[in-house]
């Protein structure tokens, strides 16, 4: 495990480090660089442990077990399971649109960018694996037929923002934010009051431009939405959200949706929610009274 | 498939985050305790109990461990351990005489008239398998194995390999394999010629047995909830195949009493052949597992297994679990009953009902629980069998153990049918015998850390 770096801003402390397939940075409003360090590390632990945990890409850990139990029913642990039900939550509450089987269905997309799209007999095989109401979820057993696979990548690393901001929380009473590949929670107000000031990237220009900027004091922020993954197909680009009813990409969806809620995983939730109704996102969002911005 | 449209609104949004709020407040302990299992570690353990009416005792607990590692391979180790007593039948016919037989400590028993003649035993056999799973590419995946086992008069040492790839999406998987296994029997009391009255015996002989095979097998997933496999297995035997402590009677041709005995002897080349079909079905919540298994070697012993299970979920992680079971085969080609005194002796021949005409069928149940406060899962199963000799060419029930039915420990009585002519044919001697009854208890816990 590489340690993290710490850095000091103008009058608080930036640790950075890599996790969750991206960079991660933990800002401190305090002065006490050791105390800083010591907070940075202890969200650092607490990234690799979720993601060693969650990851579908790691072959010693409960997805894979799931995934190729083959048909035979798992026993998950209890953080598994709060993270099972959850999941099951949106997948009603979406009406299928979210589905954390519907993982499969990138074996035949490739969204590089390029025209290719899946042949019919190939989208139809693999579509024949995707659906949430297909598994027997009866805590803490998971029955999954043969062949299905889960990722929690939809909602693992929003969860790991929370649980870090709340460790961290547990022992500083200083402000902090955590912000893991740009979803994030800020636990409180810095010392003066002032918010956070957290820029909104440009998905076309990641790092090289800012589309708009959200003064954050305390909650969650997620964004969905990449618009450099897409294919063109008949001369329309197709975004790398899909849908898991029809196994092609949602077509309509906003480059960028953004949501400011009271933790990050709601944030999240309703950012991928809303970037499931294509066109209709601002409208769900709107509706459902909470902050966001749409780009 | 949901047609429903998708909740929006305040009040779905008000449900997430309350849902996300629950999360978030359960995770932090989770986190505080960050050693907790990362789930890399199985453990699966088990005592099995099996008893064979007035016969042999089997005592097995078993335990397996395994451990994945991060980089995708898994190490798995097992332990056995049989503690097994009771009486096996010898092959020997009942007779109206006082009759005597060897057992496998070389000493000598009388039998009471009429009994079916069975070897008193006592053993223990000790087996350590450990396993080897490495990923070598995402769609390929190769196995190694090794196989130790011991017991009093059977030492056995056994390496396999095996490679599967994964096609068409991942949704097909091929596999092939093979193994060896190099076994020594060294029979308690020596080894005995075969067919001969069996006082000669060559002592401290460790006689080899070799067993060769091949796998290759499919298994496709049609639906998402459908997968079938094909597998197809080639085994080649070849040493010492001979029971030591198994004997065929003779019998008086006119008197139709047993006037002897001689060892048994079986030759010692076999050329086996099996192909599985398999099935998982997933209903609703319940899983419909099925498999006929199909058998055919060169002694000419032919078998068909049809198995059916249905797991059916209950409510808080518990299920049942019936299933049935139905094994028939036919006979060896030199499987005899009995041999008649003072005829010609076949080049081979063998009374042991495991290569005789036999019939198992098994029902069982499972019961599967989770205990309050105690991670994994505990099962209970209990299983019935019952098995019997089918009479050649009749209805008529013997008794039995089979030659490529594992389960088969049981043994069979014999008795000489009625004869009326002076040249009899061993093969009219009737195997005509009450079925035997099998329970088997296992009590199983599994669980992850």
């Amino acid at each position: 495990m590489t340690p993290p770096t710490l850095e000091r801003g103008e009058d608080f402390w930036v640790g950075r480090f890599a996790a969750m397939g991206g960079p991660c940075e933990v800002l401190l409003d305090l002065d006490d660089r050791d105390e800083a360090l010591a907070l940075v590390a202890c969200a650092q632990d607490e990234a690799l442990r979720i993601e060693h945990k969650f990851s579908r890409y790691r072959a010693d850990n409960i997805i894979d077990r799931i995934n190729r139990a083959g048909g035979e029913p798992v026993e998950v642990d209890a953080e598994t399971a709060r993270l099972l039900d959850y999941a099951a939550l949106c997948h009603e509450m979406s009406a299928g649109r979210f589905d954390i089987t519907s993982g499969v269905l990138r074996r035949v997309w490739t969204f590089d960018g390029g025209a290719r799209v899946p042949d019919e007999a190939a989208l139809r095989d693999v579509l024949a694996l995707v659906g949430w109401e297909r598994v027997t979820w009866r805590t803490p057993v998971l029955t999954m037929p043969p062949g299905m696979e889960i990722d929690l990548g939809g909602i693992g690393k929003e969860y790991a923002v929370d649980s870090a901001a709340a460790l961290l929380a547990r022992r500083t009473s200083s402000a902090l934010v955590v912000n893991f590949g740009g979803d994030l929670y800020a636990t409180g107000p810095r010392r003066g009051g002032r918010p956070w000031a957290i820029g909104v990237d440009d998905p076309e220009r990641t790092g090289q431009g800012v589309l708009d900027r959200v003064d954050l004091t305390r909650g969650g922020l997620a964004t969905s939405g990449d618009a450099r993954r897409f294919v063109t197909w008949q001369g329309r680009r197709l975004g790398h959200i899909l849908d898991p009813r029809t196994g092609w990409p949602i077509e309509g969806a906003p480059r960028a949706v953004t949501v400011i809620a009271s933790t990050c995983l709601e944030a999240g939730t309703l950012s991928t929610l809303a970037s499931l109704q294509g066109p209709g996102a601002a409208e769900f969002l709107r509706d459902s009274g909470v902050e966001f911005r749409i780009h | 498939m949901q047609l429903a449209a998708p909740e929006r609104g305040l009040a779905a949004r008000r449900r997430i985050a309350a849902a996300a709020c629950a999360l978030i407040a359960a995770a932090v302990p989770t986190a505080a305790h960050s050693q907790e299992a990362t789930g890399s570690w199985t453990l699966d353990t088990s005592i099995l109990l099996y008893g064979e009416q007035d016969r042999t005792e089997i005592f097995e607990p078993v335990a397996r461990i395994s451990r994945l590692f991060s980089n995708g391979h898994r190490l798995s180790g097992q332990f056995a351990y049989d503690a097994i007593t009771g009486a096996s039948p010898t092959g020997a016919l009942p007779s109206g005489q006082l009759q005597t037989t060897t057992t496998p400590s070389g000493n000598t028993v009388t039998i009471a008239a009429g009994a079916v003649p069975t070897n008193e035993f006592q053993d223990q056999r000790f087996a350590l398998d450990g396993e080897w799973e490495a990923p070598l590419a995402r769609t390929l995946k190769s196995t190694l194995g090794a196989h130790y086992s011991s017991e009093t008069d059977y030492m056995s040492l056994g390496g396999s390999a095996s490679a599967s790839y994964e096609i068409m999406d991942r949704l097909t998987t091929l596999t092939a394999g093979m193994g060896y296994n190099a076994d020594k029997v060294s029979p308690i009391g020596g080894t005995r010629t075969g067919l001969s009255d069996g006082t000669v015996a060559v002592q401290g002989l460790d006689n080899p047995k070799n067993v060769t095979s091949g796998m290759l097998g499919v298994s496709h997933i049609l639906s998402r909830r459908w997968l079938v496999g094909l597998s197809g297995t080639l085994q080649a035997e070849d040493g010492y195949l001979t029971d030591p402590y198994k004997v065929v009677s003779l019998v008086d041709s006119t008197t139709l009493e047993v006037s002897g005995q001689l060892t048994e002897k079986r030759p010692d080349k076999r050329q086996r052949a099996s192909l599985l079909f398999s099935s998982v079905y997933h209903l609703n919540e319940d899983v419909f597992y099925f498999s006929l298994r199909g058998y055919s070697d060169d002694w000419n012993v032919r078998s068909g297994t049809l198995d059916l299970r249905l797991r059916h979920e209950l409510a808080n992680g518990k299920y049942l679990q019936p299933h049935v079971r139905y094994y028939s085969q036919s006979q060896a080609d030199f499987y005899v009953p009995g041999l008649i005194a003072g005829q010609a002796l076949p080049a081979y021949a063998s009374a042991d009902y495991r290569i005789g005409p036999l019939r198992t069928g098994t029902l069982g149940l499972t019961y599967g629980f989770h205990v309050k406060g105690m991670p994994g899962t505990v099962s209970l199963r209990a299983e019935y069998l019952r098995q019997w000799l089918a009479t050649p060419g009749g209805e008529g029930e013997g008794e039995g153990g089979g030659g490529d039915d594992d389960r088969a420990a049981g043994g069979g009585e014999v008795r000489a049918g009625p004869v009326t002519t002076a040249t009899i044919d061993p093969a009219s001697i009737q195997s005509n015998m009450p079925p035997l009854n099998i329970g088997s208890f296992l009590i199983g816990y599994t669980v992850n850390f």
